[in-house]
């Protein structure tokens, strides 16, 4: 086994399967091209071959040499800690990444489930809404449970929630508590700091880019989410 | 003589308009700042700007970019010398000797001294850069041809991918990637939609614009999220101590020497600036009749470090400007602000849009000028800046970054998009990949397909074509010798050790 370890395994095994359905899905658009005649998969597959070497390479490195870094000196340049800071934070191992993923399908169950329950009850328009706030409701629930435990996994997750959000919710009713969120994940537990920070950085941005560069930023689509924020609009503009 | 007058036609067209001047303060400032503060680098900024660039003229844009990366480069040796955290990788030689210099008390002095050579690299460099660039240019209308460019996109994507990540596979890896988001759309010649997986929204290709702010300014957070469990950051204190006249004319060797290494990595496509600073310290290791007190503060390794990173910056901008190739990150996002004013940057720019070049050229040379006026007057309060808790920055960067993907196309998707591309660049920084290396791979992979694309057309399929092609074939042979020597070197060359990094 040389110097291999699981990890090193399954990060192979991601790479070539990757490489795998990349070329299998390379065939739904292997058509012929008049004027050239390697087509419009010549070039995905060549970078598909050698990502696939790369890999081997890499796991052969891996096998010789474990987690030693290569011998050019430059490698020492690009190296900004996140390595170190993960070990150091003992954010590795399988259960890591298994709750970790865990954690930042929260968004994505956001973005699909409220669309299969409404669907299933057979709601209209306010139901599917009304589904929507209860369902984002519910995630922010466990959201607030695990930021106590799993800050660096909330703090991985909280802005692609954020991002989900925003097209329901919209922007300017989202982002105060988006920011006093982040603020929490970073560790500040000053309610009182975190109160003026929120509304310092919210004005700025408002001031900004609604006010001065008329930006026009996601006012949300269900009620009273969009009034709030098309109010908002009103008066900075 | 016409050089000159060109350069006092953009310093008037510069400092006429008031808006001009606001955009090159703020660059100025912005850039120092967002190079010096913990946690951020200039290509975070760059990256928070790159949407609202299409609110200015393309002369503003790029002009504004330009002044970031110069003043950037200096700012990012303030945290390697205090913190012993490069602001960028260009910085890392600064902090062998930069950080030691710090902790026996004399951070002032190698602040100083990074002030005064950053000042004196960048100037210079922009010199040659303005006599230089426009005869390459005009060389590079006739010699360059898509083979030619296709083996310079080779040739800086072997070059990158050798020295950008932990190790040369995941170099490659992280280029490789970078080529594959590249493909996403429409293919370069026949129009037909590729991994699209039946979504409109893939049908265009991924924006750019959420890719580079996801790997840059939303990886950065996230992996300082995961530092401050450790809860790493402590500021220093520090006194302003500036070196002394005769300190400096002591290493006027070392500046001259670095001056000319910085400037001829810094051409070379790939990472420039970060090979130009480990030549540039290692060279004055090797000529040093002490070179054992290097490693342990001393000036001579600042001093060498910082003015070959800047003196690569005015290098850097010829490949870009003469050849329309990007050479690393920030040089990848201009290529970014070109396209969003339907612009392509290359030799023909100079004949298209010469106002814009000699704009961008005066504005580098009075931003790599201002250092050394701001070093002196402001290196207190930006230090004061540096104060500022990370968890009131992280907020503020994640909604810019937020606006600024969503002021594309009004699309939220770009915003999940990007969140998602900081994800990704998260797990793939902490394992040792670039990202870099990926988004070079994107820029330069769109480039690369068209052109290889072209050549074969214009070379009838024949790839013997390219051997008739003297500076294609140097330039492919270059790549693959790269390539070769990386294999070499990955399989059968032992790494050195800490201590050899630093002193040899």
């Amino acid at each position: 086994m040389g110097k291999l370890r699981p990890g090193h395994m399954v990060e192979a095994a991601f790479w070539l399967g990757l490489c795998l359905f990349l070329y299998v899905y390379s065939f739904e658009f292997e058509r012929d091209i008049e004027i050239y005649k390697f087509g419009a998969t010549a070039w995905p597959r060549v970078i598909i071959l050698l990502m696939a070497l790369a890999a081997i390479g890499q796991l052969f490195h891996h096998y010789l040499r474990g987690d030693e870094a290569s011998s050019q000196m430059i490698s020492a340049a690009v190296d900004d800690g996140a390595e170190e800071a993960a070990h150091e934070a003992h954010h590795e191992g399988v259960k890591w990444y298994l709750s970790t993923f865990a954690l930042l399908s929260i968004p994505f169950v956001y973005m699909r489930v409220p669309d299969w329950i409404a669907g299933w009850l057979g709601a209209d328009q306010t139901g599917l809404h009304i589904t929507r706030i209860v369902v984002a409701a519910i995630l922010i629930a466990i959201v607030v449970y695990c930021v106590r435990h799993y800050r660096v996994r909330v703090a991985l997750m909280l802005p692609l929630f954020f991002a989900a959000l925003l097209e329901d919710f919209g922007f300017y009713v989202a982002a105060p508590f988006f920011i006093i969120g982040v603020m929490y994940v970073f560790g500040e537990r000053r309610p009182a700091h975190m109160a003026s920070i929120m509304a310092l950085i919210y004005g700025i941005l408002l001031l900004l880019f609604v006010s001065i560069l008329f930006v026009g930023l996601p006012v949300g689509n269900m009620r009273p989410f969009y009034d709030i924020g098309s109010w908002v609009v009103t008066v900075l503009q | 003589m016409e050089t000159f007058n060109n350069f006092l036609q953009g310093s008037i067209t510069l400092f006429s308009d008031p808006i001009n001047v606001l955009i090159f303060l703020g660059g100025v400032i912005g850039g120092m700042l967002f190079g010096a503060i913990p946690g951020v680098s200039m290509l975070t900024l760059a990256a928070i700007l790159l949407p609202f660039t299409a609110h200015l003229t393309a002369e503003q844009g790029i002009m504004l970019f330009s002044v970031i990366y110069c003043t950037g480069v200096y700012g990012g040796a303030i945290t390697a010398i205090l913190f012993n955290i490069p602001g960028a990788p260009e910085n890392a030689p600064t902090a062998f000797d930069g950080y030691p210099m710090t902790q026996n008390g004399q951070a002032g002095k190698a602040v100083g001294a990074a002030v005064i050579c950053s000042a004196i690299g960048g100037v210079v460099s922009t010199i040659i850069m303005m006599i230089a660039t426009a005869p390459i240019a005009d060389w590079a209308i006739s010699a360059f041809g898509p083979p030619e460019i296709f083996a310079l996109v080779f040739f800086g994507l072997a070059v990158a991918a050798s020295v950008g990540a932990k190790t040369f596979w995941k170099g490659w890896l992280s280029i490789l990637i970078g080529l594959m988001v590249a493909v996403v759309g429409l293919d370069p010649v026949g129009g037909i939609a590729r991994y699209d997986f039946e979504m409109p929204y893939l049908l265009a290709g991924i924006h750019f614009i959420p890719t580079i702010l996801g790997f840059f300014a939303v990886s950065e957070i996230f992996v300082q999220a995961e530092k401050k469990v450790r809860g790493r950051y402590e500021a220093p204190e520090l006194s302003v101590d500036f070196p002394s006249l005769a300190e400096l004319v002591a290493h006027k060797v070392a500046v001259v020497r670095s001056i000319v290494i910085g400037f001829f990595c810094g051409i070379l496509p790939g990472i420039g600036a970060t090979l130009a600073a480990f030549m540039g310290y290692n060279e004055a290791v090797r000529w040093s009749k002490k070179p054992e007190e290097f490693g342990k503060g001393k000036l001579e390794g600042v001093i060498s470090s910082e003015t070959a990173n800047n003196a690569a910056t005015g290098a850097a901008m010829i490949p870009l400007l003469a050849l329309g190739l990007p050479g690393g990150a920030l040089t990848a996002m201009m290529v970014g602000v070109f396209q969003m004013h339907d612009m392509q940057p290359g030799p023909l720019v100079f004949l298209t849009s010469a106002d814009l070049v000699w704009v961008v050229f005066a504005a580098m040379f009075y931003a790599n000028a201002s250092i050394l006026l701001i070093g002196f007057l402001e290196t207190k309060t930006i230090i004061n800046l540096l104060r500022i808790p990370f968890q009131f920055l992280a907020p503020m960067i994640l909604l810019l970054a937020t606006v600024g993907a969503y002021a594309v196309r009004g699309l939220t998707i770009d915003v999940v998009v990007m969140f998602l591309a900081g994800v990704v660049g998260f797990f793939l920084r902490r394992s040792g990949y670039s990202v870099a290396g990926i988004v070079l791979g994107v820029i330069l992979g769109k480039i690369g397909e068209q052109t290889f694309a072209q050549a074969m057309q214009m070379l009838h399929f024949e790839w013997s074509g390219f051997l008739d092609r003297r500076i294609a074939l140097g330039l492919l042979i270059a790549g693959f010798l790269t390539l070769g020597g990386s294999i070499y070197g990955a399989f059968f060359k032992k790494k050195p050790s800490a201590a050899d990094t630093s002193t040899s």
